[in-house]
Order: structure tokens, then C-alpha cells, then sequence
């Protein structure tokens, strides 16, 4: 029999046993893969991956601009002051996905020299940047200051850096204090910024009050990252407002912004939470509720000031997909089915703390099967996937991994394997390479050897 | 206990654990001795008949390799998984 005369009751696959799993989620049935081939914006993704090859990053600018859209509007809809999204270049600075978002209204947030810089080179004036982060080099805060960004102060010895800055130009710095505090409900992250509860932050807020070179103009604070608890959001508004009411008491009556910071979470499957994300993840709608309806109980009448989010992966997370490809299949000596892909951790770092949904491109054919699924790298800790439910796979199989948009475009790493290129879909339908993907040049090109070591080695 | 996928089988077929298995024309499997049920896909119930009727790897190997056109030696890599599988999962 000719191969094209078999039908798929006559086509080969492996055989295999499946025990029936009893922890079903009790919230329903598992889904059963799509039977339609997969696409992005209307991209067929067995096209994209051939005229851009595989791994690939497809960054949707339609999603981007609606998720930005969504959020601001949650908070614009309640607060009657000035609503400012922030965004967090750390957890996606490809400069056109930056640029997007700056074209959206956003400010830029910035955590190092090099953000700051990148957020410079983008267009973005001074006075739209927020530089955070608890390191910054006295020649940043230098440039900062001389163009008007917004400086979030991390602890004492900065306070005290920007104020010998202030002196030798003769100004009176504007500052925002960075605060943490303990919620209730989620672990307080004390790191960085001045600890309430300790009476740090009052004390940094009397070491502002008592400089002719410093004044405070915020407050800020970043309560944590994936948090699925909105009413955390609520008490740290309260929180904050309290404090906000007391620096004024004390004579600071100059505080024109409230910075919330981000940590809202993006519809993954964080590793350890039970319930799936549709589940689990709140709408943005709730976090708005309650921040906006603990600030006009805690403003108490006071001009609202601007209140600036700083959300990153709510944002970027599910406007960007990996297409991955499957390398190898093999039965592991325990029975589980696995697949070597040519993705890994090495690009998708937040592999390591979330179950990341996988999706075949093409339409299911077989049963699924619980699967392993493998990344490029020769270490051991290369796993996409511990366990997720995949029909047969076969070497050139797609796999669309969603959303992979938050940590991964910065924290990935070079590593045994070149990056690939990222490409951004256009709300016109149009595509183009927003990255170019790594070749030898790029990763040697920092490399010198020295003259005894150069070729031709004998 | 044994080690090679052969003598997996035979002892399989002595326990008659491989005769006991409720089996659906679906795919549908019950163990009755542990209670647990399994789902085998199309050609692994092709598989468990021929290994069920002949008690031998070969020969299920070269029905399989005919039936599907496939090259013996990847059909015999297939069905010695499967009956590790069997073996891990029939117990």
C-alpha cells in the first residue's frame, strides 16, 4: 500500500498505555486540544516559523495596546486624579515593544544605567522616566537629575548621594520615597525602600524635611509580584495614605504622586498554585476596585495626586508567544512520553516558575498523553515542561508557548545556544523582525585574543 | 524479576494479568485486580491483541510491521516500550 493510500487508521505510532489520572481538577474536564491549526493575529504559525525559523518570539502589537488600554482604564474609570502607567522596562525592554507602549502614554520605569539610557534612546524625555531600583551609579543620578526624572530613593546612603548632587548644582531636588510595609497579605518585601513599621520611612521623610537640597514630591511602593489577592492592593493604598497624611502634618506638602508599583498577575500558570490562571487570576477591574476605593476613603478630600502603576507582566505577558519545535521524541525507562524541543530555559527563563500552556500548532491527531518536554541544553535542569497533555508528537511538530511576553526577552540568557529572532505582528496584519536573532559575530564580538593565541594553532 | 522485554511478557502471560484486562474496541482498559483504568491508543490495542494471541514479540513485530508498512526495527522498538509499560502498570 502506497503511503498516501493509508488512511489514519492505518498510519503507525508508537504504542502506548495511559493510566487514568484521579486528580482531575474538579473544575472540570481537561481540555482537549484545538482541531484547528493554531495562528497569531491571523498568522498561520507553520508559516512563520518557515520564514523566520525556529525558536521564535511573535509579539502581538494589537494585544499589547489592548492590555496597556485595559488596565489604565480599570484605574481611570475610579480615580478622579491623573492616572500614569509606568512601564516596567525590566520585564520586556525590546525597543520596539517599548516603543509601543510609549506611544500608549506610558512612562518608562527603570531600574539601571542601562534602562535609563535605552529609555533616553527611545525618545522618552527625563521627566517621563521613573528611575527605581536600589542601584544607581552617581553619574546616572547626575543625568537624571540634570533631566528631570523622577527619582524613587532605595535607602539612606542614596538620600544622602542625591543630596550632595543637589548641592553641588545648587537645587533642591525633587524625591520620591520608596516605602515597604507589611500588608497582611502578602510576605512584605523589606529589601528595598524605607520600612514602615520600623519608623525608617518617617525617618528618612524627616531627613528630606530637614535638607535644603531635597524635597518630597512621592511615594512609592512595590508590594510584591503575582499577586492574586487584591485587597493587598486595597491595604497598601491605605497604608500609604496614612503615611502620606503624616509627611504632610510634618510639613511636606508637596507630595503631587502616589506610585502603587506593579505585581499584578498575568493569565500563566504560576507553579504551586492549584487552580488554573482562569481561575485563579482576578480580573483588573477587582485590583482597581479596591486601590481606588482605598484612596478616596484615605485621601480623605486631598487633591488627588497623580497616581502612577508600574504593571509589567499584566501588560507584555500574553502579547508575546515562543514557537518551539519538537527535535527528538523519546519514551522515558518511567513510561512517560517526552520531546526534545529547541527552545529551553535558556530563552524561556520563567519556565522555572511557571507550568507555561503549550499548544500543538497543527490540529490533534492520537491521545493525549502526559508529556516531558525538553529544552536544547545538555544540563539537566533544561525543562520546559514537567508533565502537560500532548497528543503524539513527531520531529517538526510546533508548539506555541502563551504567554511567555514577561521576564523572558531580558532574563534569557546566552547560553550554549544562540537567541532567536522576536517578530512583531502589526494591528495592520503586516510583521516585522523587531530582533534579529544571535549569530557567531554577535557573540564573539566582545572576545579578544591575544596575539600568542591566535591562529593557526599548531 | 525479569529484565528483557520478552521474559516481561511471559510473565505477564503467566499471571495472567495481560488476559484479565477489560479492553474496549475504544481504547478503554480496566485492570479488575488494582482498580486502576488506562487508556490505550489504536495501535497499542493492535499490539496488546497480537501479544495477547501469540505470546511473542517477534512475531507481533512482523504482523505490526506488515499491517502498518512501517520498518520491523522501529515497530520493535515500539512494542518493547509498550510492554515495559505493561509490565510497570500491571503489577
Amino acid at each position: 500500500m502506497e503511503d498516501s493510500d493509508r488512511g489514519d487508521d492505518d498510519a503507525w505510532e508508537p504504542p502506548f498505555i495511559q493510566p487514568h489520572r484521579h486528580d482531575i481538577n474538579k473544575f472540570g474536564r481537561y481540555a482537549s486540544p484545538d482541531q484547528e491549526r493554531a495562528r497569531i493575529d491571523g498568522h498561520d504559525i507553520e508559516d512563520l516559523a518557515a520564514a523566520y525559523g525556529s525558536p521564535l518570539f511573535v509579539a502581538s502589537e494589537r494585544r499589547l495596546r489592548e492590555n496597556v488600554r485595559r488596565i489604565r482604564q480599570a484605574f481611570e474609570n475610579r480615580y478622579e486624579g491623573t492616572v500614569v502607567h509606568g512601564w516596567s522596562y525590566k520585564t520586556n525592554y525590546t525597543s520596539a515593544l517599548c516603543s509601543i507602549l510609549h506611544q500608549e502614554g506610558s512612562w518608562a520605569e527603570v531600574v539601571s544605567r542601562f534602562e535609563y539610557e535605552k529609555a533616553r534612546s527611545l525618545g522618552v524625555p527625563g521627566r517621563r522616566i521613573i528611575f527605581n531600583g536600589p542601584h544607581k551609579p552617581r553619574e546616572s543620578l547626575e543625568r537624571a537629575i540634570a533631566e528631570e526624572a523622577r527619582l524613587h530613593v532605595d535607602h539612606l546612603d542614596e538620600l544622602s548621594l542625591i543630596e550632595a548632587i543637589g548641592r553641588d548644582r545648587g537645587e533642591c531636588v525633587p524625591v520620591t520615597l520608596r516605602l515597604n510595609f507589611n500588608t497582611g497579605y502578602t510576605d512584605p518585601w523589606t529589601r528595598f525602600g524605607f520600612n514602615l513599621e520600623s519608623g525608617q520611612a518617617h525617618e528618612a521623610a524627616a531627613r528630606v524635611r530637614r535638607s535644603r537640597h531635597l524635597r518630597l514630591t512621592g511615594l512609592h511602593s512595590h508590594i510584591g509580584t503575582f499577586i492574586l489577592e487584591p485587597r493587598a492592593y486595597g491595604e497598601q493604598a491605605r497604608l500609604m495614605c496614612r503615611f502620606l497624611a503624616e509627611a504632610e502634618a510634618d510639613g511636606h506638602t508637596g507630595i503631587d504622586t502616589l506610585d502603587i508599583g506593579g505585581g499584578f498577575p498575568s493569565m500563566n500558570a504560576l507553579q504551586g498554585i492549584y487552580l488554573p490562571p482562569e481561575q485563579a487570576v482576578p480580573e483588573v477591574d477587582d485590583y482597581a476596585a479596591e486601590v481606588c476605593a482605598a484612596l478616596k476613603e484615605g485621601l480623605d478630600g486631598r487633591p488627588p495626586p497623580t497616581l502612577i502603576l508600574e504593571s509589567g507582566r499584566a501588560v507584555v505577558d500574553d502579547a508575546v508567544s515562543l514557537i518551539a519545535t519538537v527535535t527528538g521524541t523519546k519514551r522515558l525507562p518511567d513510561g512517560r512520553r517526552a520531546a526534545i524541543l529547541d527552545a529551553g530555559i535558556n530563552i524561556l527563563f520563567t519556565a522555572l516558575w511557571y507550568h507555561h500552556p503549550v499548544k500543538l500548532a497543527r490540529p490533534k491527531t492520537g491521545e493525549p498523553e502526559e508529556t516531558v518536554l525538553y529544552g536544547p541544553l545538555c544540563m539537566n535542569i533544561d525543562v520546559v515542561r514537567q508533565s502537560v497533555r500532548l497528543p503524539p508528537l513527531v520531529v517538526g511538530d510546533r508548539l506555541v508557548i502563551n504567554p511567555a511576553g514577561a521576564y523572558n526577552n531580558t532574563q534569557w540568557m546566552q547560553f550554549i545556544e544562540y537567541r532567536p529572532p522576536v517578530i512583531l505582528t502589526h494591528r495592520d496584519g503586516g510583521l516585522s523582525v523587531i530582533r534579529d536573532g544571535e549569530g557567531l559575530d554577535d557573540l564573539c564580538r566582545h572576545d579578544h585574543v591575544p596575539p600568542h593565541l591566535a591562529p593557526p594553532l599548531d | 524479576m525479569a529484565s528483557d522485554p520478552q521474559a516481561f511478557l511471559r510473565d505477564l502471560i503467566e499471571r495472567q494479568r495481560l488476559q484479565s484486562l477489560a479492553v474496549s474496541s475504544t481504547g478503554f482498559a480496566f485492570d479488575p485486580r488494582s482498580g486502576q483504568s488506562f487508556t490505550i491508543n489504536r495501535t497499542g490495542l493492535a499490539t496488546l491483541e497480537h501479544l495477547r494471541r501469540t505470546a511473542d514479540i517477534d512475531e507481533t513485530v512482523s504482523a505490526l510491521s506488515t499491517r502498518y508498512g512501517v520498518p520491523a526495527d522501529m515497530v520493535l522498538g515500539a512494542v518493547e516500550v509498550f510492554v515495559r509499560q505493561l509490565a510497570r502498570y500491571l503489577v
